[in-house]
């Protein structure tokens, strides 16, 4: 937190942060109900999330959080693997982290980071989905009971979504020593990764399921919000929990 | 006397290349240690290693009954790394104090303590700085200052006076003199004159072996003394010959003698009488030092 708000680097993540949802807040998510509503749109709207298997957004009572949800479960995930790219890397490569071993374990440094780093995400998931409610309650006063429930639930599931994507971070910040090559190793992950898999696949002829290896991989099932599937949580919990168990495992084996 | 440091066959292996061979000593609790040697002996590897940054390739290592890097040796064990440098983002103060409250300190005990070992280092000051506002040698005395937070009962200081200036590496110095009777300190430095003035033991690394293990106040059948002299007499060396007790006179190096004393009562006023000799030769001296200097006792 310290970092984020005392520092030119962090003020400066905070500013295109905030810059970013303005305007995505402003052109978009508050222009959503008319759009939505509009006659000349419905239609098409209707037959374009439709075709996407998103119909059901279109039902909810408070229009601004189907984009919001759109927007959302994309952005926060690329946003978490730009802001958690350093997490100890820095600290490795200047020495720091070895002040710090003196006095607490690994484990600990890892987990205080990433937690850190997770509440960090969570308060602006949540000051956006907040942000939505207003704009929602502005348009119409009485959407507002509704506007937090569903603004509490899709901050909910947006904080599960990039959950793993951190602990990737922490992952590969164990083994790099910039944030610059942290987001290098990330984009290859996804890059490459899904090739890789693919060429594993046809070459042994059988499916691995090694897909699931990857953070997001269930944002396209829970896209359409239209009910409740385990997939959306176990899996990016399980991908969280083995990420962070071999940060650490990674980690206390490291020469810092 | 408590064993504070065991080192058991220890080897270090990075790759291909080995950086320690087989180390073994122990330190009990005492007068700081010297850890001396060329570069790339194994200092920094064996700091390294007694802080629990890296792993040994084989061997063991127990500090304080711990092995390295063990929750139970936090606020214990303290260190200067070389090179490693507190985070330029924040001020040396708020560093100093996180790193005390995690050593376990209130907030309030951790700004008095911050407050102390700043004053110790002569920074209070920069206490608000952040590094990169400081000057290298300023940055190093912040980072000795959270070696000296809490506690502490062994203290490693890798190179702590280089690159700091003679005023401020004697404070260093002071500080260490200062804490010794409680802090086990073990130091590593290329200054050898300044080892010499603060510790008894010397660890020598050489190529990555533990040449030497030793006290430098061991008493002998024989003992040294050694004499620098501000010029050049040549016929010196036959002369302090003469002197009753005086074994051999080596030339250890430009205008420094090493005599060889051997012990008995008949030799107890030996410096007198070579003081005297000096005095009706007219002879101009520098330094008379009691025993062989650290650099003669290992090169």
């Amino acid at each position: 937190m310290v970092r984020l708000f005392k520092t030119k680097r962090g003020l400066l993540s905070l500013l295109a942060f905030a810059t970013i949802w303005f305007i995505i807040l402003y052109y978009f998510i508050s222009s959503a109900a008319d759009i939505v509503n509009s006659n000349s749109f419905e239609s098409m709207a209707s037959d374009l999330f439709g075709a996407l298997g998103l119909s059901s957004l279109l039902e909810w009572p408070v229009s601004e959080y189907a984009i919001y949800w759109l927007v959302a479960v994309y952005f926060f995930p690329m946003f978490a693997l730009s802001v958690c790219s350093d997490q100890i890397c820095s600290d490795k490569h200047r020495g720091t982290l070895r002040f710090l071993t003196l006095r607490s374990t690994r484990t600990e440094i890892i987990l205080g980071r990433y937690l850190g780093q997770l509440f960090i995400i969570a308060v602006l998931i949540v000051m956006t989905a907040l942000a939505t409610a207003v704009l929602a309650s502005i348009r119409d006063l009485s959407l507002l009971l509704a506007s937090l429930q569903l603004g509490a639930k899709l901050s909910f599931e947006v904080i599960i979504v990039v959950m793993p994507f951190i602990a990737l971070m922490t992952l590969l910040n164990t083994w790099v020593h910039s944030a610059r090559f942290a987001i290098v190793a990330a984009v290859l992950f996804f890059s490459l990764g899904p090739l890789v898999i693919a060429f594993i696949n046809y070459q042994f002829g059988q499916e691995f399921y090694l897909n699931l290896l990857f953070p997001g991989e269930q944002i396209e099932s829970i896209l359409s919000q239209s009910g409740v599937v385990a997939s959306q949580y176990w899996l990016p919990l399980i991908q969280t929990l083995v990420l962070l168990f071999a940060s650490n495992l990674v980690m206390k084996r490291a020469s810092i | 006397m408590s064993l504070i440091i065991d080192v058991k066959h220890v080897t270090k292996r990075y790759g291909d290349k080995i950086a320690l061979t087989d180390v073994e000593f122990c330190l009990e609790k005492g007068a700081p240690v010297a850890l001396v040697g060329p570069n790339g002996a194994g200092k920094t590897t064996l700091f390294s290693l007694l802080c629990g940054y890296i792993q040994p390739s084989s061997g063991s290592i127990s500090v304080l009954g711990h092995a390295p890097g063990n929750s139970a040796l936090f606020g214990r064990l303290s260190a200067l790394p070389q090179d490693a440098q507190l985070d330029p983002r924040f001020s040396i103060a708020t560093q100093l104090s996180f790193y005390a409250r995690l050593q376990g300190m209130s907030s309030k005990r951790a700004k008095h303590d911050t407050a102390r070992v700043l004053e110790m280092v002569a920074l209070t000051d920069a206490s608000n700085s952040q590094p990169s506002e400081l000057s290298h040698g300023m940055r190093k005395r912040a980072t000795i200052a959270q070696a000296l937070l809490g506690s502490p009962e062994i203290v490693m200081l890798d190179e702590a006076t280089a690159g700091l200036d003679p005023a401020n590496a004697k404070e260093i110095r002071a500080i260490v003199s200062e804490q010794a009777g409680d802090v086990n300190f073990i130091l590593s430095s290329h200054d050898l004159s300044e080892l010499e003035r603060l510790c008894d033991q010397v660890l020598y690394l050489e190529a990555g072996q533990l040449k030497q293990h030793r006290s430098a106040n061991i008493d002998d059948s024989v003992r040294f003394i050694t004499l620098r002299m501000k010029q050049d007499y040549p016929e010196i060396i036959a002369t302090v010959l003469q002197l009753q007790g005086v074994n051999q006179v080596t030339m250890t190096q430009d205008k420094e003698y090493l005599l060889t004393v051997m012990n008995g009562q008949d030799n107890a006023s030996i410096e007198m009488d070579l003081l005297l000799l000096l005095q009706k030769n007219n002879w101009l001296y520098a330094q008379l030092i009691n025993g062989k200097t650290l650099e003669n006792q290992l090169f």
